[in-house]
């Protein structure tokens, strides 16, 4: 009785497996079709023919020349044979001859050529002269080639046709044989030197893209770690605050930091004696921090003024040193101009350069962290002894605050591309799932410990929540028509003040945002709290999976626009994936770490930082030098193509050759790239072997 | 005095782990927790540092609220409760000196940490703690080239960095063989007794808790089963702790 079922089902599952069997045939099939997979095409004659004679280019590199003297043979040879002049053959001698025989004759006569001490398989080519003097080559018959190659032991016999040439009678002409016999030894060909020096080019572009891109790999590893973020929670109110100090430190950093470092980059770069200064300066604001600072600190009665001191004392002390630092870059450039040091001083003068051009960059940032810091922790301060309403009250405030904020930017950022424009709705959306689930806590049920049924219902807010936000904002936006029309949104202008302008394309996000931060503020109140580390390690990973899935090749092809056809674009283009990918390896090594001593350390009351330093560090170092050396050596492979786009080294003279149909130049570099590709592939291997 | 009340912990997922339990430790005492495993132990030890967070109720320790501190107030909480663990959670490429040396950390300016830096008076105290649990000529192995009973010593060693007032073990000895469990349980014994730490010792073997400790807590799916003597749990509560099928190992 029970057979009948059981027999269904088992006939019902092999029947799917048809089915699925079935499909997948039908869609490699396609797939078949789609690559134009074509079996007659690579059959067809000619292509043989090419393919074959560029494969055997490609495989006789031009990696070694020599040197060759050419020197002419003759004898002579009567056209039409008359019986009184016969030309004596020459005596046999050691020295180099040749005879003709027969050594008189008429166009289309096939003579037979012999040569004697000759080299071994030395190289020659015969010529015909004619009374008219020129040279007309005759290929020896049997052969393709104008060249021969004389026997081992230095002998060779030929045979070839006597030309035609119109009104030739009863004339002496020359036959001669051009041999090419090699001078000295054999040595790298010019295109080898050029490979190589190319090879060198690229090794370096590697390396330095690889360099460049570990520090703000690390940095991003640690932000896309989720094992260290997830459990990263803020507190609502603290963390508006701070989100709404960063564009105001961005603008007090310029106008207040700026002049400091600019100072002391003067001072840097400017002689000796003032950079001199500039040390006496900083090393006098480091002994304020060290000793000085505690002691003024202990003068003055009120908390905030002492922390606001403290955080004013140390950013004025970095930024000095950045400039100084910066400076001192450009002074080392300029005055070390000769030898081994001339290279140092272009290097350090980058360096002052980058922090000369990014100063405003880093002293917006500086204010920026420095100011919401302070905002976080005097809020926090502040809101420890807050009562209910209060509370909600605040929450809202400063959540309609941070909401507009927050949109505005990515409305700001929408404005720069079509397609950009989707960014707007997303974050809309995203903030728009705390308001159902956070509404239904407060309304109708507030589960302490929320069982499973709690939960369900929660996710479903939260995602009806999101996409009702999503559509919303994408509506009234009309962000569809620009992307269907890839242009950028109507700026239609609210109001002015001063210079800035308000443009309705932001003012209604900024009103969206504000509502939906102003909601969700008031009603999980300011001292809520807020998945800080979450954000941080989504938003990370999205931007770090976008990057990685862009082909180096176009990042190069951007780079090209952008500085040039050359190794420096090449370098930016590796640098900006390495980053993604190193970004990516490095935070998996992290988030596969034991996580014991993170718990241990957290347990002796050291701080995040602390825990990082001591317990993950230490467990992520191995991991990253191997996996800092696989990615050299991925960059190695990588920019011998990124040339192709002119990004440099040994791809762009690759494409060259390739484009000038010069196959056997293009072996040396295929050559280079092998025997260079091969050996850090061992290399690295080895090294990884060793720490993992 | 430690005083635990009402507490509940329930993880995402749904599961009580503790189920409305309050508790009063005097000072000095040395407990032991036993139970199944899941029933509570381990998430009873973490929500007293709060390396877990109670979903509900208080804990207070000599009249600080932990369970209301912010970062900074848990941070100098934390740096008076010492903690071991059964894996000894060692970071085990680092010298056996830097793992002992981490447990000061709470103390130390986060400056000197950014550039691994411990001042020299730091060092000499980790270089004491060691000699205390007998391991002085270990300081520069690696931790990993350690024995499981050293490496638990060094666990010991790092948490005397924090010149702490209590101790949480959470089962110190379960990685153990029986002699270096008794020789680790004597050094938390020392500690109890000569530096007047109270400890909190979850153990799987009822022997070292009936050898070693003052009170023993037992606790079944987060629930208080039995508080009181060691000497007091005859076989008929060891079933009621246990479950009906178990039956007494002892460990000499």
């Amino acid at each position: 009785m029970n057979n009948t079922p059981m027999r269904s089902t088992q006939i019902l599952k092999r029947l799917i497996i048809l089915v699925v069997i079935a499909v997948v045939v039908v869609i490699f099939s396609y797939g078949w079709t789609v690559t134009n997979i074509n079996l007659a095409v690579p059959q067809e004659p000619q292509r043989q023919q090419n393919v074959g004679k560029s494969l055997r280019e490609l495989l006789s590199p031009n990696v070694f020349t020599q040197d060759y003297e050419v020197s002419s043979y003759t004898t002579n040879f009567r056209i039409i044979c008359s019986d009184n002049e016969i030309i004596p053959p020459a005596e046999p001698s050691t020295l180099l001859y040749i005879i003709v025989e027969p050594t008189c004759g008429v166009g289309d006569d096939t003579v037979t050529v012999r040569g004697f001490n000759f080299p071994a398989n030395g190289l020659a080519r015969m010529n015909w002269i004619a009374t008219d003097g020129e040279r007309r080559i005759r290929q020896v018959d049997g052969s393709e080639e104008n060249n021969f190659v004389a026997d081992d032991d230095g002998t060779f016999v030929v045979q070839i046709q006597v030309p035609r040439i119109r009104g030739t009678s009863d004339e002496i002409h020359t036959v001669e044989v051009q041999g090419r016999f090699p001078i000295g030894t054999p040595r790298f060909s010019d295109t080898t030197n050029l490979v190589m020096e190319k090879m060198v080019e690229t090794i370096f572009l590697a390396l330095i893209a690889t360099a460049v891109s570990i520090l703000p790999s690390v940095v991003l590893s640690f932000l896309a770690a989720h094992n260290l973020m997830r459990p990263i929670r803020g507190q609502f109110g603290s963390l508006m605050v701070s989100f709404t100090l960063l564009p105001v430190g961005w603008v007090l950093g310029i106008l207040l930091l700026q002049p400091i470092g600019a100072f002391m980059f003067g001072l840097g770069r400017e002689s000796g004696t003032s950079a001199l200064a500039g040390l006496g300066i900083v090393v006098l604001q480091v002994i304020m921090i060290w000793r000085v600072l505690a002691i003024i600190k202990a003068l003055i009665p009120f908390m905030i003024i002492r922390r606001l001191l403290n955080t004013l004392v140390i950013i004025i002390t970095l930024i000095s040193i950045i400039g100084l630092v910066g400076g001192l870059g450009l002074f080392f450039r300029d005055t070390f101009t000769e030898g081994i040091l001339r290279y140092v001083g272009v290097f350090v003068g980058s360096l002052g350069q980058i922090i000369q051009f990014s100063m405003e960059l880093i002293v917006a940032l500086i204010g920026a962290f420095a100011l919401s810091s302070l905002g976080t922790s005097l809020t926090k301060d502040l809101l420890k002894n807050t009562d209910v309403t209060f509370n909600h009250l605040l929450g809202g405030l400063l959540g309609a605050l941070g909401g507009a904020i927050l949109l505005g930017m990515t409305a700001t950022i929408g404005l720069t591309a079509a397609w950009m424009g989707l960014l707007t709705p997303i974050i809309a959306g995203t903030l728009a799932t705390t308001l159902l689930p956070q509404a239904y806590r407060w309304f109708v049920a507030k589960p302490q410990v929320p069982n499973s049924t709690d939960r369900n219902i929660l996710r479903a807010l939260a995602w009806l929540s999101g996409i009702v936000g999503f559509i919303f904002t994408f509506w009234i936006l009309n962000v569809g028509q620009s992307l269907v029309e890839g242009m950028l949104p109507a700026q239609v202008e609210v109001f002015t003040i001063g210079g800035a302008t308000l443009y309705r394309y932001v003012a209604i996000p900024m009103v969206i945002g504000a509502m939906l931060g102003g909601i969700s503020g008031a009603l999980g109140g300011a001292k809520g709290t807020f998945p800080l580390g979450g954000v941080i390690y989504n938003t990370t990973r999205t931007i770090l999976n976008i990057l990685r899935s862009i082909e180096p090749l176009i990042m190069g092809l951007v780079f090209v626009i952008w500085v040039g056809i050359g190794p420096f674009a090449g370098v930016l283009a590796l640098a900006l994936h390495s980053i993604a990918s190193l970004g990516k390896l490095y935070s998996e090594q992290i988030e596969s770490i034991d996580a014991g001593p993170i718990e241990a350390l957290q347990s002796t009351g050291a701080n995040r930082l602390q825990t990082i330093m001591y317990a993950v560090v230490p467990q992520i170092i191995p991991p990253y030098i191997a996996f800092t050396m696989y990615r050299w050596d991925i960059n190695v492979r990588m920019s011998t193509i990124i040339g192709f786009v002119g990004g440099g080294g040994v791809g762009f003279l690759l494409q060259q050759q390739i484009n000038l149909l010069r196959y056997r130049d293009a072996g040396v570099a295929v050559l280079a790239i092998a025997i260079v590709v091969s050996i850090l592939d061992y290399a690295s291997a080895a090294i990884r072997e060793r720490y993992t | 005095m430690l005083i635990i009340e009402n507490l509940t912990k329930v993880y995402d997922n749904g599961f009580v782990a503790i189920d409305n339990l309050s508790l009063e430790i005097p000072d000095g005492q040395f407990v032991a927790i036993i139970g199944l495993s899941g029933s509570g132990k381990s998430t009873l030890l973490r929500c007293i540092n709060r390396l877990i967070d109670p979903t509900k109720g208080r804990i207070i320790w000599n009249g600080l609220d932990i369970t209301a501190a912010t970062t900074d107030e848990l941070r100098q909480i934390r740096r008076r409760i010492g903690m071991i663990f059964q894996q000894f959670n060692l970071v085990k490429r680092s010298s056996v000196l830097t793992n002992v040396m981490a447990g000061r950390l709470g103390y130390i300016n986060p400056v000197y940490s950014l550039f691994n830096y411990f001042p020299p008076q730091e060092k000499a105290r980790a270089l004491a703690a060691l000699k205390r649990v007998g391991i002085p000529e270990k300081a520069n192995n690696r931790a990993s080239a350690l024995s499981g009973g050293q490496q638990q010593r060094v666990g010991i060693a790092r948490t005397l960095m924090q010149e702490p007032e209590m101790m949480l073990a959470d089962e110190p000895v379960a990685s153990l063989d029986p002699a270096t469990s008794h020789s680790v349980m004597k050094y938390l014994e020392l500690l109890n007794q000569e530096d007047k730490m109270t400890i909190l010792c979850s153990l799987h073997f009822l022997s070292l808790a009936r050898a070693y400790s003052h009170r023993v807590i037992a606790l079944k799916d987060g629930k208080l089963e039995y508080d009181g003597s060691p000497q007091n749990i005859d076989n008929d509560r060891f079933k009621m702790i246990y479950g009906e099928d178990a039956v007494e190992v002892e460990i000499h």
